[in-house]
């Protein structure tokens, strides 16, 4: 065993697209995915906008998943099956020929979805749409997977966990084949009404598309997104011997938490700099190497200011020359999803030596003065890239992804 | 113990077809008594409580669940034809179902 992990499928549904070449055009051009808020009545609440999935994504998923499934997962379940399907097919996995005691399925999920906004609710289906482990659990009906199958909750760091814990599971020759990533949405009144009471969203209403905007001075929260992304994990000799079209290496991680605050991350960005530090360590990367951070980047007060002194604590002066970009400021933030979604990012920005921008930016903050590839996209050698990903209660995940040097 | 006609007979099996065609978006004239209820429709379980749940309603049946659900641990359902049996068995002999095992 060569002990590497690599990455052979990925699969997404966002704003920006629910097909992975729609999504990486749109985020290349830089373009924003937030709009005002469609689900719902929304006049109402503080915030107004998010970056909700297209809805012909309904009509899109229901040609994919029979009637009678379909009632019996939530809008964001179907989101996450149909990104999970999206993998699997770029994969070129045929699970008939595989041992399926080991292959495994981990999702990220913070909540299935199934609120207020959620139509066709009923008693009969109300349990199976609220399961939280339904999501991981209807992949592994789809391809009669028999190999562990659960789903993690660490906040915004869910589905990054899940990635961390598959690459692991490989790693210690579990399983072979891990179905990784996450879905969500929190689009519903009753969730934006409790953030904004937290002052943790924007409420930058108009226009829609500025509102999101990490790492400025005007950042005043984060904007809500929805969708889904999943992974194919490989062991590398498993995808080697069925000449599967490797994407990327998944070099190594880091999960940790920070036993600090329920909300605030732990001062001056400590918490976060350990976990990039330790991912380093676990891929064995050395901080010269790294060539671009997708950051966490939630357009808060908080986490930009501290994820900036993270990546100057762990990079010192090398930090200036390392360009960080904020895809929230695209596709806003997709909670349980966002560490599948921006590890999917990384691995094509990887892939096609193009770091996405961070958009809005156009009011520097003085005191938050890295590479913030701001606006438009940046062609750059990418070999080594890292992922971030900070949840609420202090749970952090680090991803280190290695560009494929064989096929 | 309701008495079972030819009239019931197709009128449970019109029933039960309809509502597999349509919750699993399959073609009616396709399904056979022969036909595997999780193999080739890809239905559930929940889908027979569904089904008793009409058939009680229509029939103005007095059964308790749990008396079928004792009766299905003998005598699992796996077709459609073994669906529609129970199902006029259900009809035919209410609570009483159990005692035909005895």
């Amino acid at each position: 065993m060569t002990g590497k992990v690599v990455i052979s499928g990925m699969g997404v549904v966002s704003s920006l697209g629910y097909d992975l070449e729609t999504f990486w055009k749109n985020l290349s051009e830089g373009k924003s995915g937030v709009r005002k808020i469609s689900l719902f009545d929304a006049s109402s609440c503080a915030t107004r906008i998010a970056a909700e999935v297209p809805r012909e994504f309904e009509e899109y998923s229901r040609s994919l998943i029979k009637k009678r499934a379909a009632g019996q997962m939530t809008r964001v379940t179907r989101m996450c099956l149909v990104a999970a399907r999206q993998a699997v097919t770029m994969s070129g996995l045929d699970f008939d020929k595989e041992d399926k005691t080991r292959c495994a399925v981990i999702m990220g999920v913070v909540n299935t979805g199934n609120s207020s906004v959620e139509k066709d609710t009923s008693a009969q289906n109300t349990v199976f749409k609220s399961m939280t482990n339904s999501m991981p659990a209807w992949i592994s009906l789809d391809y009669q997977l028999l190999g562990p199958n659960f789903a993690i909750n660490t906040a915004c760091a869910s589905s990054a966990y899940a990635i961390a814990i598959g690459m692991q599971m490989i790693k210690n020759n579990t399983v072979d084949i891990v179905i990784a990533g996450g879905a969500d949405s929190i689009i519903n009144p009753e969730e934006i009404n409790g953030f904004n009471a937290l002052y943790a969203l924007s409420v930058a209403n108009d226009p829609p598309e500025c509102a999101s905007r990490p790492f400025t001075a005007k950042r005043d929260g984060f904007v809500i997104g929805e969708g889904a992304g999943v992974l194919i994990l490989e062991s590398e000799e498993h995808a080697l011997k069925r000449n599967a079209g490797i994407q990327c290496e998944l070099a190594g991680y880091a999960i940790t938490s920070e036993g600090y605050n329920i909300m605030a991350p732990m001062r001056d960005g400590e918490g976060m700099a350990a976990t990039i530090e330790k991912a380093l360590q676990n891929a064995g990367v050395d901080k010269t190497e790294v060539d671009y951070i997708n950051a966490h980047g939630t357009s808060t007060e908080l986490n930009d200011r501290y994820e900036t002194m993270a990546i100057k604590r762990v990079f010192g002066e090398q930090a200036y020359q390392i360009p960080v970009s904020s895809s929230k400021s695209m596709i806003g933030h997709t909670i349980g999803a966002a560490g599948a979604i921006e590890g999917i990012i990384t691995v094509l920005s990887i892939k096609n030596d193009l770091m996405t921008p961070t958009i809005n930016y156009t009011d520097p903050d003085p005191d938050l003065d890295l590479d913030y590839v701001p606006n438009v996209s940046r062609e750059k050698k990418i070999g080594i890239a890292l992922s971030n990903s900070f949840g609420f209660g202090g749970h952090n995940a680090t991803l280190v992804f290695r560009k494929y040097a064989g096929n | 113990m309701a008495k079972i006609t030819e009239k019931t007979r197709i009128e449970v099996r019109e029933i039960v077809l309809a509502f597999f065609a349509e919750e699993c978006e399959a073609d009616k004239s396709q399904i056979t008594d022969n036909t595997s209820i999780i193999k080739d429709l890809d239905g559930d379980s929940l889908m027979f409580l569904e089904l008793i749940e009409i058939f009680k309603k229509k029939y103005n049946l007095d059964i308790e669940l749990k008396t079928i659900g004792k009766y299905a641990v003998k005598h699992p359902i796996e077709t459609i034809g073994q669906l529609i049996e129970m199902q006029m068995l259900i009809i035919e002999h209410e609570n009483r179902l159990l005692e035909l095992d005895k």
